[in-house]
């Protein structure tokens, strides 16, 4: 895996039209964005379309990362993220999508992560402890599958309302635990 | 407007929202407009962006099939391309050329110092539109603050009995015309807007007789062309 400096040293170039950068940025980060769409979407041939779709995104846009202030990693997930949960939108806006497929079990932390990805996601998972169980399982829904309020409503079989209050309480105690 | 909450402390719960991509349809394009106009809020987005990092480990890595490399490149490139030079190739040359890195200056120069205004424009571009031979040379800068495509001939002319015309090429897209390149060392065009970002842009200069092309596609030989970086 490549460090955070080498991925902007490889964004940068990209900006600038630099082709073998763009490649080396694909082979160092594509196994990860596509695990993003996988997850998200279930299904492989749309999470290969969602991935090119995201790196056209990348080599286009390469010039706004620095503006951004994120980690490149996380600049290229969230692109991905929000990628396969449009593809995700349309889908359900012209077919009928199986409602009732799982979603995928959490996994835990793989070795290869480095020790600041570690401890963050310690930290997050520390302060999704401390809330109630279901919320927590809510914005991994969220997060990691693409859930809207509505799938979220009927996989805990709550109304909708009741969701989005109980979530945003969630997400305030969520964020005095992180800024701790 | 819905039902967004007006304290403080409630944007930052809908900022998460955002972020994990909650919010319904119409609330997400209110909640993006009021962000285009608030940095605190663009602030809250990127914080719960850094927030949730930690649940990225959740995306177990996957490799793709080889062949989508293979299709995104062909999407983006072409596949009748030609490997061109890149950029980076390029540095040594662009070093070489003091007049290069004056214009870069002034047009940085420019960039920086003119408050923007109304909402921020997008990155400018430059250009090196040049001959294999280095017979026709020519730098193209659009500067979005200042508007148009403005040009600085560094060396060689039309044929004679002929005239420069310059074309932008977008993707795949027909060749369209800037227009006719007048004899003077600077010119500024008019450059629609759908060439203000420098994704898949291309510019090429060909001759053509007196008036420009007749038909509104190149007739003359290709002159120079040049790839578009943004700056």
């Amino acid at each position: 895996m490549s460090t955070p400096s080498q991925l902007e040293d490889l964004i940068a170039k990209t900006s600038l039209g630099d082709r073998r950068a763009f490649s080396a940025l694909y082979d160092a980060t594509s196994a990860k964005l596509f695990g993003v769409a996988l997850r998200i979407l279930k299904d492989r041939a749309g999470a290969e379309d969602v991935l090119q779709e995201t790196y056209m995104k990348i080599w286009r846009y390469a010039g706004r990362y620095a503006a951004n202030g994120t980690s490149p990693m996380t600049w290229m997930i969230t692109i991905a993220r929000n990628t396969a949960i449009d593809r995700l939108r349309r889908w359900r806006a012209t077919e009928t999508v199986d409602e009732t497929a799982d979603p995928l079990p959490d996994r835990g932390p793989t070795p290869e992560q480095t020790a600041v990805a570690r401890s963050e996601a310690a930290r997050i998972t520390s302060c999704l402890a401390e809330l109630e169980d279901d919320r927590a399982q809510a914005v991994r829904w969220a997060y990691l599958d693409g859930f809207s309020y509505a799938d979220i409503s009927t996989r805990l079989d709550k109304p909708l309302n009741t969701i989005r209050t109980w979530l945003r309480r969630s997400l305030i105690s969520l964020r005095e635990c992180m800024s701790r | 407007m819905t039902d967004l909450p007006p304290p403080e402390e409630d944007w930052s719960a809908v900022a998460a929202e955002y972020v994990l991509r909650l919010l319904p349809q119409e609330e997400e394009a209110e909640f993006e407009a009021a962000m285009a106009a608030d940095p605190a809020l663009r602030d809250e987005v990127a914080g719960w962006m850094r927030h949730f990092e930690g649940l990225n480990t959740g995306f177990a890595e996957t490799t793709p099939r080889p062949a989508v490399k293979g299709a995104l490149f062909t999407r983006i490139f072409g596949e009748e391309a030609p490997r061109k030079v890149s950029f980076w190739d390029r540095v040594g040359l662009w070093r070489g050329i003091s007049v290069a890195a004056l214009v870069l200056a002034a047009v940085m120069t420019t960039l920086w110092l003119l408050p923007a205004e109304g909402p921020a424009p997008g990155p400018g571009y430059v250009s090196e539109i040049a001959a294999e031979d280095g017979s026709l040379r020519l730098f193209a800068v659009y500067d979005p603050v200042r508007g148009g495509l403005q040009i600085t001939r560094i060396s060689g002319a039309a044929p004679e009995g002929r005239v420069l015309e310059l074309w932008a090429i977008a993707g795949d897209a027909a060749p369209v015309s800037l227009g006719v390149l007048p004899e003077d060392q600077h010119a500024l065009l008019t450059l629609p807007e759908s060439y203000h970002s420098a994704a898949g842009l291309l510019f090429a200069i060909t001759d053509e007789p007196p008036g420009g092309a007749p038909g509104g596609a190149p007739t003359g030989e290709i002159r120079a062309t040049g790839e578009v970086h943004d700056l």
